[in-house]
């Protein structure tokens, strides 16, 4: 039936704007937020747009790569804290590097700890990193005693947060060297095709001579990275090593990935769907703070445009 | 009955139906044929109410179908079993049977009442189920089986039989066509959609053939030759559906000796195959014979026994290793194990071979070579759209065969293992895959076919090993195998 069904002379106009649907959306939501307080698209609020959306970009790029194979990562926002808990110590007893390689090491960790639970040992992603989450938040509060780690050296903040090159600050050069970099891995690099097969069907990628655990253990490893890295930058921000950093955003990474268009049935989409997604809902809430919404009822029209990018992004052509 | 006339269906610019009339007599077998992209799923759709047609009129007994819901369709007697399943797998049978028409008092499930109703329900078409077993444990046959006693519950006057022996053995198919007799008898008309000569010919009162969305004419069974029927399908004349293979068998490419698994689908199997030979694994569907291809390939847990290829015995077979050691294995679920549906051809074709230094280097893709190495084997395999960018999913079923094959094509290979290789698709594209079997054969490739048709068996193997309840119960040769043959050891001597 497909075969007929899908055979079409040209895709209907629908379709074709499809892509540009997303980006059109931003604009306009800028716009009508403009006409209501001008200061929305002022430039140091459009600057402040964009730092923001770089951390959270970060963060969705790390759960489109396991969103990719069909799954998620329910412990990236305790990971986020503990990164930011033992990076900040590390740092104050060893320096800034030490502190880095530190953040790097324990995210990679989680990561590959995860990656082991569900891609070796076959347990879903939804009870795995969920279970990770508390082992993480565990260690989180027990490192720290649940203060926050300061003070830390100066030079991360200054670095990391305040630093700036061509005008452009610290945290978005390193959000787009991310997401270039796992846009061009997805793209050209054997893993990144595997990504995708071992997400459209598991089985056929094993039939196919492409073992699924080594996928998934590298996805998961990728994902843990990638949070790590932003967590680094949140804490270079915030100038301590906070044990509640991660707060909100494991839901708000995932909203992001699937706002921007990744599909929780695994094997399509890409890193643009960080990006977009990411830049959404950060124009969203910031718009929402300046014309003064109230906090919870920003909660219920980030809730509604979650469910309704879900209901809007499925193809409805397709079986 | 059924009175369908000048039915059109247009997908945008794409005319999947031209001016079809069909018709279907209390108590007939009609049979439909036509390659894929033929129009059959088209007609079928329009009947059953999945989508209006563009132009053009169905009735049931003088009243239009033409404004009703698939669901009111349903319940005025048109009773359709498509390829896909529509069971729940978690769900046992019963529980399956009466899905969304459960016998309710109050809130409650009456079970006791489903249940005598079900087991009156399968008796009076023959078919013997687990009534308890959930559906996910059952076998393919099993499945079709409660796909076609769910739609028999609403006592239809039409039943649609969209290809339903493809995944039977031909025990089963026996069953189904006792079935399809006592409904006959009971004048329920009958669709029936199938690419098999033989079932057409045994169980069909009048044939429709359709090629290109148009009909090309309408037959009694008796009065034509399957040569004809073939003919009016593919529109071109098919002289032999079988290659002529010249099979020159040389050095041994592989040995299998008391192999057996952990799960006991295989008990102390030994085979023996060598370069330029066609080996037919015979049996009935669970008599091991796919599971013998994947504990080969490395897909099933060995327990004991030894795999061999060439000289080079191989302790544990795992699916990458057995790739790169030159076994390519082709599995019989196309679209739960063959194919990555939701990904372009291209991804599909290339997907064994990444490793190869042609596709990448350092775990680089070489992107900009990718393409030319994908579209060698597909044009050798005659892919239909030659679209290698379109995702797998939406080529025909013998086109989605012909992606997954291409596989073979893009690696040396010394072993290649088919399983059904020809389940669902159409008779054009059975024949390109058995040229592609000669292919392989006569470029000294070692060949090993399991597969439930006996014609292929006789036609396309050297030697063919008939397995039963885990075991090679037989090894026939060449001039020695015949249909009685062959089945005279189907259930183990």
């Amino acid at each position: 039936m497909t075969d007929v069904m899908t055979r079409r002379s040209a895709p209907a106009l629908a379709d074709r704007l499809k892509p540009f649907s997303l980006p059109l959306g931003i604009v306009a939501l800028l716009l009508v937020f403009a006409l209501i307080e001008p200061r929305v698209i002022s430039g140091a609020n459009l600057r402040n747009i964009a730092l923001q959306t770089s951390f959270l970009a970060i963060f969705a790029a790390a759960q489109c790569v396991v969103l990719l194979t069909r799954g998620f990562d329910l412990s990236l926002g305790v990971t986020v804290s503990l990164v930011s808990v033992g990076a900040g110590m590390a740092m104050t007893s060893a320096g800034v590097a030490a502190g880095l390689a530190a953040g790097c090491g324990i995210a990679l960790a989680v990561g590959l700890f995860n990656g082991l639970l569900i891609g070796a040992i076959g347990i879903n992603a939804f009870v795995a990193t969920l279970g990770t989450s508390y082992v993480v938040m565990a260690l989180a509060s027990t490192l720290s005693g649940g203060f926050p780690v300061a003070p830390l050296p100066p030079a991360f903040n200054a670095i990391f947060a305040q630093g700036s090159l061509f005008g452009i600050r610290a945290a978005i050069w390193v959000a787009l060297i991310v997401l270039l970099a796992i846009g061009l891995m997805l793209r050209f690099t054997t893993l990144g095709r595997r990504l995708y097969l071992v997400g459209a069907s598991a089985r056929a990628a094993t039939a196919a001579g492409i073992r699924p655990a080594a996928v998934l253990i590298a996805a998961y490893a990728i994902c843990g990275l990638l949070a790590g890295i932003g967590a680094l930058l949140l804490t270079a921000r915030t100038g301590s090593g906070e044990p509640n950093l991660g707060g909100n955003l494991t839901l708000e990474s995932i909203a992001a990935a699937v706002v921007g268009g990744a599909k929780l049935t695994g094997g399509e989409g890409g890193i643009s769907s960080a990006l977009l997604g990411a830049l959404f809902i950060t124009v969203l809430s910031n718009g929402m703070n300046l014309v003064q919404v109230d906090g919870y009822i920003q909660q219920v029209f980030l809730g509604a445009i979650i469910v309704l990018s879900l209901i809007l992004g499925r193809d409805g052509a397709r079986r | 009955m059924l009175n369908v006339s000048g039915l059109t269906k247009r997908f945008g610019g794409f005319t999947a139906l031209e001016a079809v009339d069909f018709t279907l007599l209390p108590g007939e077998v009609h049979a439909l044929l036509g390659e894929n992209g033929a129009g059959k799923s088209t007609l079928i759709n329009a009947i059953c109410g999945t989508f209006p047609p563009s132009e053009g009129n169905v009735q049931l007994d003088g009243r239009s179908l033409l404004d009703l819901s698939p669901l009111r369709v349903r319940e005025v007697g048109v009773a359709p079993v498509f390829q896909e399943f529509s069971l729940a797998p978690a769900l046992s049978v019963l529980d399956n049977l009466f899905l969304g028409r459960e016998a309710t008092r109050g809130p409650f499930l009456r079970r006791g009442e489903m249940r005598r109703e079900a087991e009156a329900l399968l008796s009076r078409i023959g078919f013997s189920l687990p009534l308890d077993e959930k559906v996910s444990r059952l076998s393919r046959a099993q499945k079709q089986m409660v796909e076609i006693a769910k739609a028999l519950r609403l006592s239809p006057k039409i039943l649609i039989l969209d290809e339903p022996t493809a995944s039977l053995t031909d025990g089963e198919a026996e069953k189904l066509f006792e079935a399809v007799a006592r409904l006959k008898a009971q004048g329920v008309g009958i669709l029936y959609v199938s690419h098999r000569m033989a079932e057409i010919r045994r169980l069909s009162d009048r044939v429709t053939v359709l090629r290109g969305g148009r009909l090309i004419a309408t037959v009694h069974t008796a009065d034509v030759t399957d040569a004809e029927l073939i003919e009016m399908m593919v529109g071109r004349p098919v002289d032999e559906l079988f290659p002529e293979i010249h099979n020159s068998p040389g050095a041994p490419a592989l040995r299998v000796s008391d192999l057996s698994t952990a799960t006991g689908s295989i008990r102390a199997a030994s085979i023996e195959a060598r370069k330029g030979e066609v080996i037919g694994l015979a049996g009935l569907v669970g008599c091991g014979r796919s599971e013998l291809c994947r504990a080969i390939f490395g897909l099933e847990d060995i327990s004991s026994g030894e795999v061999v290829l060439g000289e080079t015995p191989v302790a544990k077979p795992r699916p990458d290793r057995m790739i790169a050691a030159g076994i390519c294995y082709f599995p019989g679920d196309r679209a739960a194990e063959g194919l990555a549906l939701n990904r372009p051809a291209r991804e599909n074709v290339s997907m064994a071979g990444l490793r190869l230094r042609k596709l990448s280097r350092g775990g680089l893709l070489r992107a900009g070579a990718e393409p030319e190495v994908v579209a060698g084997p597909l044009d050798k395999l005659g892919l239909r759209p030659m679209m290698p960018e379109r995702r797998a999913g939406a080529f025909s079923g013998g086109n989605q065969q012909k992606v997954m094959l291409a596989r073979g094509l893009v690696d040396d290979f010394d072993v290649y293992l088919f399983d059904e290789p020809t389940v669902g698709i159409d008779v054009g594209a059975k024949t390109d895959v058995y040229r592609f079997i000669k292919q392989l054969a006569e470029s000294g490739a070692c060949v090993i076919v399991s597969t439930s048709e006996l014609p292929e068996l006789l036609h396309l193997s050297d030697r063919i090993y008939v397995m039963a309840g885990g075991a090679v119960v037989q090894e026939i040769a060449r001039d020695e195998a015949s249909e009685t043959a062959i089945l005279s050891h189907y259930f183990g001597e």
